[in-house]
């Protein structure tokens, strides 16, 4: 059997080498369609997982808020809900925001071993300093439990975000809104809640410009802090949750949800549309990829066919000699599979070469050098191989039958 | 054993399925035994090749029936003919249909790789032998259109006899080689008969080759005129 194999390879790989320059052709077509494919796979995937990975580290993984989705009904029609005289006109009780049980809420996640939760409570005061003014969207936190939930610390340029523990009064903002205020590190400002509620903070940090809200309108400070700062002690309106598996967000927030009332938003819910947008160039970037194999397969149909068109007398003699139509069919089978491997080799080679040139680019994103994100992993290049592969022997699978379908009496009649 | 005839034709008959049909082969009986060296002889276009065809499992009859060695060939399926002409038979046509590709070593033992009943090494000894009993002594690792005609059709004699094959079958061999050569060819397929026992079916036009054989099946018109 593996004789038989090895012979009718040999006789295929005698006869491709004689027809180089088709040979080349046809390689070449299959290694630069293989080589883009590696390029540009690696280029779009690279970047949607840089992508992706932003979105599902830019907050937690599940934000619990004090919202809910469906308002619970009012008393009144909680009390007679088929009652036959409708109340209008009620004054709607005025709730206090936050979220109830929290503390049940938080043990529930604890018992987890794979997620970690943690609470905050966000509120507005206006900060003051000499004569300037400007509002900002406080975010009271536990610092040691937020650095194991978000990637703020990263954002950090300046100080560090235990530094709200140490410090009375701490704050961290933003480069932008420090510049605004015209305040440093260290500097001291008064803050004043809607509930008139007066303080003053010391920066203790500075996030990096151009990291969204963070360096603009937003400020961190002790969770105590913005308690006392908003008149509402022991309360918290937002439980942000970080899972080691980011993938199982969606199913916990929903249970989390239909348990305790809620709104629990996943990082997908969170971004429901750019994801949809990823699949929808996903699905043009394998379109236009499976076009480019499927010409680079053209190829190796036209080799194929011609070599069978040419190695009619051959194919009679063979058959003479007692080589059955299903061996020469292999043979030319392996003509066009032969070609498909080693060009599956050179695009390859080519497409790391050019996930080579395309990491080697830098360039400066406000201040600092990035390279293009680039996937490397090696199912594309099994995946390119698969598929070209699979398209080459149906492309030499078609004419090859043709080689089987040669009658060799008509062959031997016709040569006298 | 050897009572059987290694061949028996039983009215066979072929018509090509064209418009209007043509029949090549119409009603053909006979026998032939073990160690025979038949001619087949007759005028151009009279169906010696389509009978040749035939016998070699090459063609299919549309009538009668074909016993090899005593066995109906006749509802046999395509692999089976196949494994029949790598193991049992060799053919030589007027052309010495060497491939093109391959040296005279590599045509010779490429029928001996495809049966795969020897080793690398002893298929290898067994080709060179072959050549050398042609003449073709250092000649192995030429391609065909290295060499002269006469040195072409006795690689393929050569490769005829690669399996050991007990019938050989040839199509007009000597029809393309000067009178040397084809004296040459001749000789060989006598020694084949008589010293080895294979039996020969040769299609010729030439009159020396004719007499030289046991019996001459003469042909017309696609039937046997007689047998001598
Ligand atoms: N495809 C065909 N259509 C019509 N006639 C054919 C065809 N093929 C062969 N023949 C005829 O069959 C006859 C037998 O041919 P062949 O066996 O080659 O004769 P020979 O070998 O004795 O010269 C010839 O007369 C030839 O013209
Ligand atoms: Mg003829």
């Amino acid at each position: 059997m593996f004789s038989r194999f090895s012979l009718l390879l040999g006789i295929a790989l005698r006869h491709i080498s004689k027809r180089k320059r088709q040979t080349l052709v046809a390689i070449a077509g299959v290694g630069i369609g293989v080589g883009f494919f590696l390029a540009v796979s690696a280029l779009m995937i690279g970047s949607q997982n840089d992508f992706v990975e932003t979105l599902i580290d830019a907050a937690p993984h599940i934000i619990i808020s004090d919202e809910i989705r469906s308002p619970t009904p009012q008393p009144a029609v909680r009390a007679f809900p088929d009652a036959a005289v409708e109340v209008r006109h009620y004054k709607t009780r005025n709730e206090v925001r936050g979220i109830k049980d929290w503390q049940g809420l938080m043990r529930t996640i604890g018992a987890r071993s794979d997620a970690v939760a943690s609470p905050s409570l966000s509120g507005a005061v206006t900060l003051r300093v000499g004569g300037r003014e400007e509002a900002l969207a406080i975010v009271g936190i536990e610092p040691g439990i937020e650095a194991q939930v978000s990637d703020v610390e990263q954002y950090l340029k300046e100080g560090r975000l235990r530094n709200l523990e140490t410090t009375q009064g701490g704050v961290i903002i933003g480069e932008e809104m420090a510049s605004r205020l015209g305040v440093r590190m260290g500097d001291i400002m008064a803050a004043t809640s809607a509930r008139g509620v007066t303080r003053t903070l010391k920066i203790v940090g500075l996030f990096e410009r151009g990291r969204g809200q963070f360096g603009g309108s937003s400020g961190y400070v002790l969770l105590r802090e913005a308690q006392s700062l908003t008149s509402q002690p022991f309360v918290i309106n937002r439980i942000g949750i970080r899972l080691d598996d980011p993938y199982a967000a969606e199913d916990i927030a929903k249970r989390l949800e239909a348990r305790y009332g809620y709104k629990a938003e996943s990082w997908q819910e969170r971004s429901a549309d750019f994801l949809s947008l990823l699949v929808t160039r996903n699905v043009i970037m394998y379109t236009v990829i499976s076009a480019i194999l499927l010409v680079a397969s053209f190829g190796i149909y036209t080799v194929v066919s011609t070599s069978v068109a040419d190695k009619r007398r051959d194919i009679a003699i063979m058959r003479s000699m007692g080589f059955s139509s299903g061996d020469l069919q292999a043979v030319f089978v392996m003509e066009g599979f032969t070609l498909a491997c080693v060009g599956v080799l050179a695009g390859w080679g080519l497409g790391f070469a050019l996930m080579q040139v395309l990491g080697s680019i830098e360039f400066n994103i406000q201040g600092s050098t990035e390279t293009m994100p680039l996937d490397r992993s090696f199912f594309q290049y099994a995946i390119s191989a698969g598929a070209s592969l699979f398209s080459a022997i149906i492309a030499a699978w078609l004419p090859a039958r043709k080689a089987a379908q040669v009658d060799p009496v008509d062959i031997l009649r016709g040569a006298v | 054993m050897t009572g059987t005839p290694l061949i028996r034709a039983e009215g066979l008959t072929r018509v090509l399925a064209v418009e209007p049909p043509v029949t090549l082969i119409r009603d053909v009986s006979f026998e032939i035994n073990r160690g025979e060296f038949v001619a087949v002889i007759g005028p151009s276009g009279c169906g010696k090749s389509s009978l040749l065809y035939l016998l070699g499992l090459l063609d299919r009859p549309t009538e009668g029936r074909l016993l090899f060695d005593g066995e109906d060939t006749t509802g046999t399926d395509g692999n089976a003919r196949a494994n029949l002409r790598l193991a049992r038979f060799g053919f030589v046509f007027q052309f010495h249909f060497l491939l093109p590709e391959f040296t005279a070593l590599e045509n010779v033992t490429l029928p001996m790789r495809r049966l795969g009943w020897l080793g690398g090494a002893e298929i290898d000894a067994r080709g060179r032998a072959l050549l050398g009993a042609m003449g073709l002594e250092g000649q192995e690792h030429k391609t065909p259109d290295k060499m002269s005609g006469g040195q072409r059709q006795r690689v393929a004699i050569a490769r005829a006899l690669a399996n050991d094959p007990a019938l050989l079958l040839g199509d007009e061999p000597t029809g393309n080689l000067d009178s040397l050569n084809s004296k040459r060819v001749i000789e060989i397929f006598h020694d084949l008969a008589a010293k080895e026992g294979r039996t020969i079916i040769c299609v010729t036009h030439d009159p020396e080759v004719a007499a030289s054989a046991h019996r001459r099946i003469h042909m017309l018109d696609g039937r046997i005129e007689r047998i001598d």
